[in-house]
């Protein structure tokens, strides 16, 4: 069990900057949730803490140790890839004793060491399978199994649901939660799906273009977005960011009209979650686009202008395109934006 | 009303006239449909035929004859017999054995010992063309040049010499096992690079995830490369191998060029006997009946040994 600090890391391929300055505490048995787009240096940044590649600048703390010039197999850390990584070659027994085998455990720990880790997975029936006959989430439990089961300080993982059908991620989401708060270990997960960055994390590191953007736990991060990256990244169907000039405490926008605080001044964006709008009223008026049942709720979407607005109304809502319909915000949750993305805070 | 632009659009697209296909459909007779497949291998079968499978078929035919240029005399199965119990028959496929057998067991160290070193580096790629010079050149210009280099122009024995390792010049033919060495050494720098390019290229196609999962779980370059690779790039090393291991019991240019089967025999390979039998003492028929015997035993090995390796690796 350690944490982890990262100190400044920078990491350029030729001209091109993988990671920016980037400066991250991890604390001891958090689970930390890496969140992007792809090309973001999420991933790059885990590649870093494993050892799999050199950071340009900074240091990589782990456990207050420096682990820059520590060669990737001496870091303990254990990683789960996308791909699951697992040796084509050994049957399942002899992928999770691998580890064991190379780190010189003792022979006579391996079978019952092996057996927890496959318990914990649910996959004691498989053993002796090769990880060709297994199913892709056979095989992601397979890939975790063989990660618990030599005790690392810390655990990366780059994306190991990525590759399973939804509802399979949905099980596997819980499990892994579930072992992470069970064997305490400091997790790093590299994810680009925002859900399960909220269900997982601890705190969650939104990433873009190699910098931070916002860290924070997963409330943190949707009520109180830090600019408009963020705000548009989290959320599904994503914030309504819409841009206007604001004066005098208005908002004005093409078919928007919406109050805000009188420190918002000029050329802004207003932002406003689907969840956060009405149907009726006047802070928007335009036309219905289209109306998306899913069961459990609707989404509409308004066209004001030449701007879609997406609304979350009751689950029973229909109405045909193209008729005039006006929309209200909740005052209450109303984020203003800069020209720079930039959030800008209420002063009132 | 605000009017917009998508919306317009959408209507715009909506009201334009349907695009549909003036011409008629065209369509292919269904028994034109089911030929096509055989059209396609035509051409290729019908090279078989002419190139490989007349020839087999013709020298099973003659073995069965004992043949004096243009008179046939049928001999049912006495050439087989006769083969059986010739000692010089039996003395050619020991050596091809040896000769072949230490070969290919060299080049193959060789090749995966290069491999492992090499495969990461991005050079290998620009380079292969490099690597790959031995391959490319004639086999016959090849054999000459070594033949120069051993016996003709002493060029290894000077070099040894000059090293101190040797005094005066070695008499590469001299000896059953420095001549069977000399043909060891040419067709082991030869047919290395074939051997090396596939091993870099297996290597290079596997999961990069994978050794990287064994790097994190504590493996050295060494336990992965002998733990995960080898037995991955097992079906590729068996495939080449055994191209390989086929074409060295052809063994016939370096024979011919270098030792011609001397010292009394013992470099006298499977091809240069059937060449010997067929071509100097003119016992076609002979000679076919040892070419039938060679190919039957080639086909067995390397189905046994391809099948075997496949079997195993899967389960």
């Amino acid at each position: 069990m350690a944490s982890i600090h990262l100190q400044n890391i920078v990491k350029r391929y030729g001209g091109f900057v993988g990671v920016q300055n980037m400066s991250l505490e991890i604390a001891d048995e958090e689970f930390l949730v890496l969140l992007g787009p792809s090309g973001c240096g999420k991933t790059t940044t885990m590649r870093m803490i494993a050892g799999l590649e050199v950071p340009t600048d900074g240091k990589i703390m782990i456990g207050g140790e420096v682990m820059n010039d520590v060669d990737a197999r001496d870091r303990d850390v254990a990683m789960v890839f996308q791909g699951y990584a697992l040796y084509p070659n050994m049957s399942i027994y002899e992928n999770i004793r691998f580890p064991l085998r190379m780190r010189g455990v003792p022979a006579s720990e391996h079978d019952a060491r092996i057996r927890q880790a496959a318990e914990m997975v649910e996959l004691g029936a498989y053993l002796d399978r090769k990880p060709a006959a297994l199913s892709g989430g056979q095989r992601q439990r397979a890939a975790l199994a063989r990660a618990v089961v030599r005790q690392p300080q810390v655990f990366l993982m780059d994306e190991p649901l990525s590759n399973l059908d939804a509802k399979l991620r949905q099980s596997m989401r819980v499990q892994i939660k579930h072992m992470q708060r069970q064997l305490k270990v400091t997790t790093v997960y590299v994810t680009h799906d925002q859900i399960e960055a909220m269900t997982l994390a601890d705190r969650i590191v939104i990433m873009n273009k190699g910098a931070i953007q916002q860290v924070g736990t997963p409330d943190e991060i949707y009520s109180d977005p830090a600019n408009t990256f963020v705000a548009g990244f989290i959320g599904s169907p994503p914030m309504n960011l819409i841009e206007g000039t604001a004066q005098g405490g208005r908002f004005n926008a093409p078919g928007v009209s919406a109050p805000c605080p009188s420190n918002v001044q000029g050329k802004v964006t207003l932002g406003i979650r689907p969840e956060d709008c009405r149907i009726g009223g006047d802070n928007v008026q335009g036309l219905v686009y289209g109306v998306e049942p899913t069961g459990d709720t609707t989404y509409l979407t308004v066209l004001a202008g030449t701007k879609k607005i997406e609304v979350k109304a009751a689950r029973d809502y229909r109405s045909d395109i193209d008729v005039s319909i006006g929309i209200t915000f909740d005052p209450a949750r109303l984020y203003f934006f800069g020209q720079d993305g930039e959030r800008i805070r209420g002063v009132a | 009303m605000p009017t917009d632009a998508p919306s317009v659009l959408a209507k715009g697209v909506a009201q334009a006239a349907p695009i549909r296909p003036t011409q008629p459909r065209r369509r292919r007779s269904p028994a034109l449909r089911k030929a096509f497949p055989y059209l396609l291998v035509a051409p290729a079968v019908a090279y078989l035929l002419v190139i490989t499978l007349y020839p087999g078929l013709f020298a099973i035919y003659q073995s069965l004859f004992v043949v004096k240029f243009l008179t046939w005399t049928w001999a049912g199965a006495d050439n087989y017999t006769t083969i059986l119990q010739d000692r010089e028959f039996w003395a050619a496929l020991g050596n091809t054995a040896i000769i072949g057998g230490i070969s290919l067991c060299l080049q193959t160290a060789i090749a995966l010992t290069l491999a492992y070193f090499a495969y990461r580096d991005p050079l290998i790629r620009g380079w292969r063309i490099v690597y790959l010079m031995p391959m490319l050149f004639m086999p016959s210009a090849v054999a000459f040049i070594w033949k120069l280099a051993f016996n003709d122009g002493r060029v290894i024995s000077d070099l040894l010499g000059r090293l101190g390792l040797i005094e005066g010049n070695v008499d590469w033919l001299g000896s059953i096992w420095l001549s069977r060495m000399t043909l060891i050494v040419a067709d082991v720098w030869q047919w290395t690079p074939f051997l090396f390019i596939i091993f870099v290229a297996a290597l290079q196609g596997q999961d990069q995830e994978i050794e990287e999962a064994a790097r994190l779980d504590g493996a050295s370059w060494p336990k992965i490369f002998w733990n995960i690779s080898l037995p991955m790039m097992r079906p590729v090393i068996v495939v080449a191998v055994t191209l390989r291991g086929i074409d060295i019991t052809t063994m016939f240019t370096n024979v011919f060029v270098m030792t011609q089967g001397t010292p009394g025999g013992a470099t006298e390979t499977m091809s240069y006997f059937i060449y010997r039998q067929g071509f100097r003492m003119f016992n076609f028929g002979y000679a076919s009946a040892a070419s039938v015997l060679m190919l039957i035993l080639t086909i067995i090995i390397a189905q046994t040994v391809v099948k075997r390796a496949f079997h195993s690796g899967k389960s």
